[in-house]
């Protein structure tokens, strides 16, 4: 009896995890808040870690209008060229 | 990139051990599975008029595909007969739209499941029930068209519970959650009329739905009383939020509001007028959220929206109402969306376009 797989036969997409960085001293932090309840509230705490721990300056805060949806496009774009690492996670 | 040819798995003739091995390889809901041999699969397609590789839904996060091919072997496995089919796959191209957020609806903690509503001659062509024990199990086409979908999500899409799908409690619409629109006596035109379909064409509408929600009222005699308890159920402080809603109105229901002249478009502002909690009421419980509040009452605010007041959705558009179930009895249902708002919006397709 031959079954066929009921899974995806496409393509998979690559994805790669960016370098490491070498020193996190004097870098420009991005946060990317979801709208959920606390969100940014956490995520500057977070930050403000940073800042006190390592000179870190926060950039202006980056939203998504659906928690569970992907980032826009444009967004990451932006946030790329305007930051050095991004911090993000769940807010409740 | 070239698409990978399906993989096929040899197993011994033995029925029973295909099902076993079905479960094996992890590709069941926990109930037994046809296994999907290869001629019943190839009958699945045959009344499809485009290639099986042909995709019709892309997961936004992880990219996989879903191509006819892969639709039609999760059918298989569901149960489904070649004429169930074309409602799968009109299910799964209104889901691929960005604002129902499939991935989303089926990741969160939230445990949605996508409801199917049938409406059409198409849902009789197959033999769907849209009457007695509506929601409840006993016919093939509602049971095995909702179990499809669920298989796919999991099979393709990968949404596997506990890793990929983190629902805290679920539903039990995860198995299978589907419908058919109820034609017989029911009094306003059918959702694929006011979906503006042609003459003919029938439709499937998707609904991310957070559960089910029984309305009872054997007394109430008037739109006003029987509405007015399917607008409680809406505004109950576990279920408020901004989200959409979906109410199947009992065919005795409807003979109370529909009776008295009263059209679809006066029984959504109805539900939208009554169905509210206070600022206050929603501070008591925590639920309360300036930003949420700002979006219902600014500037693009509907007239039927009152200060101080939080209303289920953010206009009566919001509530899709329509009629379904056995002649009797006063049970009617609400279907809340999922989880706090309006991350999934509902979508429909025409069924074999």
């Amino acid at each position: 009896m031959q079954l066929y797989a009921p899974t995806a036969s496409g393509p998979k997409r690559k994805s790669f995890r960016a370098p490491a960085l070498a020193s996190l001293e004097g870098l420009r932090i991005g946060i990317l808040e979801n709208g959920k309840l606390n969100a940014e509230e956490m995520l500057r705490e977070v930050g403000a870690l940073f800042v006190e721990r390592h000179g870190c300056t926060i950039r202006p805060i980056y939203s998504k209008s659906n928690a569970s949806a992907p980032a826009p496009a444009n967004t990451l774009v932006k946030a790329a060229q305007d930051v050095d690492f991004l911090i993000t996670g769940l807010g409740d | 990139m070239a698409r990978a040819s399906p993989r096929i798995h040899e197993v011994p003739d033995d029925l029973l051990a295909a099902i076993d091995y079905c479960y094996e390889q992890g590709w069941t809901d926990g109930l037994p599975v046809v296994p999907p041999v290869v001629d019943r699969v190839d009958a699945m397609l045959a009344r499809q008029g485009r290639p099986a590789e042909t995709v019709i839904a892309t997961h936004p996060a992880t990219g996989l595909e879903l191509s006819l091919h892969a639709a039609a072997v999760n059918a298989v496995m569901a149960g489904c007969l070649p004429e169930h089919f074309p409602v799968v796959v009109a299910a799964f191209e209104a889901m691929d739209r960005p604002d129902f957020n499939f991935h989303g609806s089926t990741a969160s903690t939230g445990g949605s499941a996508p409801l199917l509503i049938v409406s059409g001659a198409y849902a009789d062509d197959i033999g769907m029930n849209s009457d007695v024990n509506l929601f409840g199990p006993g016919n093939r086409a509602n049971a095995t068209i909702g179990r499809a979908v669920r298989l796919i999500l999991r099979n393709v899409f990968q949404m596997i519970p506990g890793i990929s799908d983190k629902s805290t409690q679920g539903n039990p619409g995860k198995y299978s959650f589907c419908i058919a629109e109820r034609a017989r006596g029911n009094p306003w035109p059918l959702l694929c009329e006011t979906q503006g379909y042609p003459p003919g064409v029938s439709s499937v509408t998707a609904f991310a739905g957070g559960g089910f929600c029984n309305v009872e009222n054997h007394g109430g005699n008037t739109p006003e009383q029987v509405l007015g308890s399917v607008a409680d159920a809406m505004a109950n402080y576990g279920c408020i939020t901004l989200g959409q809603s979906v109410v199947i109105l009992a065919p005795e229901h409807m003979r109370i509001v529909a009776g008295t002249g009263w059209t679809r478009e006066d029984a959504q502002n109805f539900l939208f007028t009554h169905a509210k909690r206070s600022v206050e009421g929603m501070k008591n419980v925590g639920k309360y959220r300036d930003r949420e509040y700002d979006s219902q009452h600014g500037g693009s605010a509907h007239a039927l929206a009152e200060q101080g007041f939080v209303h289920r959705g953010l206009s009566p558009a919001d509530i899709l109402i329509t009629m379904g179930g056995g002649d009797a009895g006063g049970h009617s249902c609400f279907i809340p969306s999922w989880s706090r708002g309006r991350g999934s919006i509902l979508q429909h397709s025409a069924i074999g376009a």
